[in-house]
């Protein structure tokens, strides 16, 4: 699908990307991290903020000047002047919420389309707390694979407004069960789904825009030693020249296999495999291990780079690694 | 993709020979399960797998070496892998598959039988 007219830009932002529940840096990492800067920099002057900021990453790295943060699963594809695009609603919500509001305000448009990956709690969480849930000019409509949502989202909301009536929810909640593997034209954007092997079962999405431009959201989904012939294939079709892929890439290969077994998650080695074979063009690595400290998903980010370029035979696969506020221009 | 099996006292070594991709993954699983038949068949108490003649492995063929080892415990064979090439050493190592298996840099006592 190609068009003459100028491409409207085409945002991934990323307002949450921990999986399973919730974390924070507690304030003793945030003061090690500052002591390590200090100790780097000691003796040095600077020319300005700017200059000082690019020395402190040179010499620390993200893990040591940043943190990938600790929303949990929160992903917008901001494709569309007709509506916002929001891959499920972990507690990274809230902030999203927060933007589209002043967003709003400046004159974008009210309608909100979600599109759930799975109804645990770690992907749902963020709901009662969205900001545009209290305009009553907001239109929200959620999107999943699961018909039992509906019945959930609702009794969620209903406990949040017995709890804070003062919040209450105002806006207009549609809910749309998708047909697996059955495409659906959504505010001008084409969506694909594609059913994922996660305990209750969960869905991947596939979003093309009139220009041919595409993002796979692919998290909560593991990809079993007894499936990886036909299974991975159905995968390696879904991803298809995507020019981004969002994949969970919680676990090493050897935990996921062995100990995280059938919890439903995946490897980072396993996603650079796919996304090779499928041509992708970029690869997030996504739904960090709550465990995890930022040193460790720096280093996740660094093997997976590395693994890249042993395993490349054609083009290069651009390795992001997900962090609470990257936004990625397509 | 070309293999010899090759017996040393306790051990059986198995040395398939070239890349261990989407393609040949299935290939490579069939000679490694013949190898841990072998061995049990014969009374052998460990399966070495020989890494040298391997170019390059996937995550399927990582995860095949998963399957292989559940195979080999249930046989009571124990599974080792031997002579990893520079790139086959980080892929162990990127994978965590360092931690899963037992790593020797050469073949422990290879020709003596």
């Amino acid at each position: 699908m190609t068009e003459d007219r100028p491409k409207r830009p085409f945002y991934v932002r990323f307002w949450g990307t921990r999986g399973s529940m919730p974390v924070a840096a507690s304030a003793k990492d945030v003061r090690e991290k500052i002591v390590d800067a200090l100790l780097v920099g000691q003796g040095r002057t600077f020319a300005s903020r700017q200059d000082a900021e690019r020395f402190a990453i040179e010499r620390l790295g993200f893990a040591g000047t940043a943190t990938y943060g600790g929303a949990t699963c929160c992903v917008e594809i901001d494709c569309s002047d007709e509506a916002f695009f929001i891959c499920d609603m972990g507690s990274g919500l809230h902030q999203l919420g927060i933007d589209a509001s002043s967003r709003c305000a400046a004159g974008r448009r009210k309608r909100y389309n979600f599109f759930l990956s799975h109804l645990h709690n770690d992907h749902l969480m963020g709901l009662p707390a969205f900001l545009p849930g209290r305009d009553i000019d907001s239109e929200i409509v959620i999107h999943s694979c699961h018909p039992e949502a509906e019945d959930l989202l609702c009794r969620q909301l209903a406990e949040a407004d017995h709890a804070r009536p003062q919040e209450s929810w105002e806006a207009a909640i549609r809910f749309v069960t998708l047909v697996p593997r059955q495409q659906a034209m959504i505010n001008g954007i084409l969506v694909d789904t594609v059913k994922q092997e996660h305990p209750g079962g969960s869905y991947g999405y596939r979003f093309t825009t009139t220009a041919g431009r595409t993002v796979v959201y692919s998290t909560d989904s593991e990809h079993n030693i007894d499936d990886m012939h036909a299974g991975e294939d159905r995968f390696v079709s879904f991803f298809e020249g995507a020019d981004l892929v969002i994949c969970d890439t919680m676990y090493s290969l050897a935990k996921s296999t062995t100990t995280k077994e059938h919890q439903g998650h995946s490897s980072n080695v396993v996603a650079i495999d796919l996304c090779h074979q499928a041509a992708a063009k970029r690869l997030a690595l996504f739904h960090h291990d709550p465990l995890h400290d930022d040193d460790d998903i720096q280093q996740l980010h660094e093997d997976s780079v590395r693994y890249e370029e042993l395993t490349r035979e054609g083009p290069p696969l651009e390795i992001f690694c997900s962090y609470d506020g990257l936004e990625i221009r397509l | 993709m070309d293999v010899s099996f090759v017996p040393a006292r306790e051990t059986l070594i198995v040395r398939p020979v070239g890349r261990v991709d989407e393609s040949s993954w299935e290939e490579f699983g069939s000679i490694l399960a013949k190898g841990v038949e072998q061995a049990a068949a014969e009374d052998r108490e460990k399966l070495i797998i020989d890494l040298s003649g391997i170019d390059y492995m996937s995550s399927r063929g990582l995860r095949v070496l998963t399957t292989i080892k559940a195979r080999g415990i249930a046989a009571g064979i124990s599974i080792r892998l031997a002579a990893p090439n520079d790139i086959m050493r980080e892929i162990l190592a990127i994978s965590r598959y360092d931690r899963l298996f037992d790593v020797d840099d050469a073949l422990p006592g290879a020709g003596r039988s």
